[in-house]
């Protein structure tokens, strides 16, 4: 065995299944992040209502699809849902009849789940008197939610939605166990195909690096432009940002580094 | 609705029991040892050195960005190869179970996010307790275990507690490297009665209800630390959490 | 009980009751207030001072009694509440300015989302308020770019710019610096001459002399002693009152 235990000659003929491999993860990620927040939002407002009745039915919600690992709920979603006839034949063949729908479905409602607690989190840290002074000035409660609210929870909870987003995408390398080929099911079969444990497996996991990097960067971006003038002092604003990310249950991600002094803590 | 019989069903659920048993084997002692290299490996970054904290940008950048479900099969396909690499001949001979290999991935992976809550934690403490401990000639091992640690720890707490049960839920992964735990046994007797939704539902209660008793205990262990210590101000919003 | 609404009146507040569980923070408040008046309110802290203003425009709901503002009495009907904040104006003690929109955006976005009003519009009110509490030069400059003073003139002309007919002021200067007091009150001052209707929390007592048409003291959730501000400050009737005022002046 050379030093290196990765061979060139495989990792170079291997690309283009990996890319494509890549390109099945990236679209498996990208859309349950779109229905997942689309569908965050109502049941965000339906757990912070005062109302019991339509409370409980979105805390049950999350506490389930939240909870539970994604790997049960992609089970659940194929060998449950998609096993029953009348669901594959009906109107949701779409969903429940192809493995891609099933993946999407299951992770969508995962996401969801964790990005109501993000946005119950970055809501809640808006400043009171800041939405009072809106109403005073009788902004529609509609209004203030849009142009007064969201604004700053988008701010104050950017963080947590990055950790959440970062760790939904390599949540998303289990797909291939209903039959998806993305990246890690192309590495394996190519591990299968030549026995070489480290080749397949380390350029798989560099590109799912390389694709967490680029959202990385693409969140500090949008961060540093929501900041562009440091519209929220901060000192504040980290606080803020820190409590959103630890009440909404988020693994940290390595704080962007300071030059000097301790960092603070992300959670 | 139930087409099998009661002794199969007993069958079946004792084999859950059983695959569950070997799912909090390997959650608990992945958590025990990340947290324990976490701890540690939290403390070394400290040091100012370059290539400390180079290693430590390398590492952390590394397992924070890919799956951890890459990890633990990088580790069971080619542990035994890393092994005879480092060991020679003797390391050859051992192959590595679908058990070793999902701890010793838990363990490297989450020892980088508990190193990091631990960093954060030692440096959000004042710097008058070091100098403090400092000032009266405390013996270092002593300053770190009696007055810097706890410290950090309580600091933390809100942090572990989120890897805790984070963790939990990455554990089924270890049943794609073929692990016969509470996951793969749920799948197994899913398949052979035709009832999905009974076990898949149940396996997942079981995640949510273990990981909620615990919460529930880890928030009383941190009343009990926070006991005459009101110091931190911007600490977690209490009750947040689902 | 169908009184044709007094155009002279203002506020006309009768038998206001509030209460926060067993406690009663307002215990049977009466005050008129007349169009242009200018009032100021003080007390001891938790007399429910700010919270009898702040019942004015709803941001508190009340138990019981009759509050009518501008003429339309607020019942629970959130149309009603609406009606009324159009046309009466608020300055906190924390400014609660937008964090994420300049000075002039702040100024701009009741009139815009409120009165449909266009963006160039907006934007000529708000700069027409702006230079009226002297910020014009800071119209592009975020709140945290500005000192405490000038981010609480900031919320003066974002209230003035709904063009209020009423404006209330809950402690506008306690939340400042000695040195940026002064320059809030000189603009409150512009502001009462102008002829605008005011209610003041306030214990700057010297503002209280040059401004006000009438100073009202409460104490435990009811107005103690009212009257114009020379005699209330010289010749106070009630024993709370000179206790108060003895407190504060010392």
């Amino acid at each position: 065995m050379n030093a290196l235990p990765v061979d060139l000659a495989l990792a170079w003929d291997s690309l283009p299944a990996l890319l494509r491999g890549l390109q099945v993860t990236v679209l498996i990620t990208a859309l349950p992040l779109v229905f997942g927040l689309a569908l965050a939002f109502p049941l965000c407002f339906a757990r912070m209502s005062p109302r019991r009745w339509l409370a409980l039915p979105a805390e049950l919600f999350v506490v389930f699809f939240r909870g539970a690992p994604v790997l049960i709920l992609l089970y659940l979603v194929y060998y449950g849902f998609g096993q029953i006839k009348a669901l594959r034949e009906g109107p949701l063949w779409v969903l429940f009849g192809s493995a891609f729908g099933c993946a999407i479905l299951a992770f969508s409602l995962n996401h969801a789940a964790y990005m109501v607690e993000v946005l119950r989190g970055s809501l809640n840290a808006v400043p009171h008197g800041i939405v009072e002074a809106s109403e005073a000035l009788g902004i529609s409660r509609r209004n203030v939610f849009i142009w007064v609210k969201m604004p700053l929870a988008i701010r104050y909870g950017l963080k947590a939605y990055q950790n959440e987003v970062v760790s939904f995408t390599k949540g998303t390398a289990i797909v291939s166990v209903v039959t998806i080929t993305d990246l890690t099911a192309v590495a394996n079969s190519i591990f299968e195909q030549t026995y070489d444990p480290f080749t397949p497996i380390l350029c798989a996991a560099a590109l799912y690096w390389a694709f967490v990097n680029v959202l990385r960067i693409g969140f500090d971006l949008w961060g540093r432009w929501l900041d562009r003038h440091n519209a929220v002092p901060p000192q504040e604003q980290a606080q803020q940002r820190a409590a959103v990310a630890a009440s909404a249950g988020e693994i940290p991600v390595p704080a962007p580094r300071r030059r000097s002094g301790f960092r603070r803590p992300v959670l | 609705m139930m087409h099998l019989s009661l002794p199969e069903f007993a069958d079946y659920l004792r084999q859950l029991g059983q695959g569950a048993l070997i799912t909090l084997e390997l959650f608990l002692a992945s958590f025990a040892l990340a947290f324990l290299f976490g701890v540690l490996v939290g403390i070394l970054t400290l040091s100012p050195n370059r290539l400390v904290q180079g290693l430590w940008r390398v590492y952390a950048s590394i397992f924070m960005g890919v799956p951890s479900l890459l990890v633990i099969f990088l580790i069971f396909y080619g542990g035994s190869a890393m092994l005879a690499a480092v060991f020679g001949a003797a390391g050859a001979g051992i192959d590595i179970s679908p058990f070793g290999a999902g701890v010793a991935a838990l363990t490297i992976v989450y020892t980088a996010y508990i190193a990091e809550l631990v960093r954060g934690a030692i440096g959000n403490l004042p710097k008058g307790q070091f100098e403090g401990a400092r000032a009266l000639a405390i013996p270092p091992l002593v300053m770190w275990l009696k007055v810097i640690l706890p410290q950090a720890l309580r600091l933390a707490l809100p942090g572990l507690v989120n890897v805790w049960s984070f963790m939990l839920k990455e554990t089924p992964l270890v049943s794609l490297a073929g692990l016969q735990d509470l996951v793969a046994s749920a799948k197994v007797a899913a398949g052979a009665t035709k009832e999905p939704f009974v076990f898949f539902i149940a396996t997942a209660l079981f995640f949510i209800v273990f990981s909620a008793i615990t919460l529930k205990l880890a928030d009383r262990l941190e009343i009990r630390l926070e006991r005459g210590l009101r110091r931190t101000p911007q600490r977690r919003d209490a009750g947040v959490r689902a | 009980m169908t009184a044709v609404p007094d155009p002279g009146i203002a506020v006309s507040v009768t038998g206001l009751v509030k209460r926060y569980g067993d406690h009663a923070a307002l215990c049977g408040v009466d005050l008129e207030v007349r169009r242009g008046e200018k009032i100021v309110i003080c007390g001891p802290s938790g007399s429910g001072k700010s919270t009898f203003i702040r019942c004015l425009n709803a941001l508190e709901r009340h138990d019981a009694g009759r509050i009518v503002v501008n003429g339309i009495e607020l019942t629970g009907d959130e149309g009603t509440v609406q009606d009324v904040r159009q046309e009466v104006g608020m300055v906190f003690q924390h400014f609660n300015l937008f964090p994420h929109l300049t000075a002039l955006e702040n100024c701009m976005l009741a009139p815009r989302l409120n009165r449909g009003l266009g963006k160039a519009q907006a934007q000529a009110l708000a700069m027409k308020h702006l230079e009226r509490v002297h910020l014009a030069d800071h119209a592009g400059k975020y709140p945290s770019r500005l000192s405490g003073g000038q981010q609480q003139r900031v919320a003066i002309a974002r209230a003035l710019c709904m063009e209020p007919r009423i404006l209330l002021f809950d402690e506008p200067t306690s939340a400042l610096d000695p040195e940026m007091v002064k320059e809030v009150l000189a603009v409150m001052e512009e502001l009462a001459a102008s002829g605008v209707t005011m209610l003041c929390v306030t214990h700057e007592m010297g503002f209280a002399r040059r401004v006000a048409d009438r100073c009202v003291f409460m104490d435990r959730g009811a107005i103690v002693e009212s009257g114009e501000a020379a005699r209330f400050f010289d010749a106070p009737a009630s024993e709370r009152l000179r206790g108060f005022l003895a407190q504060i002046l010392h």
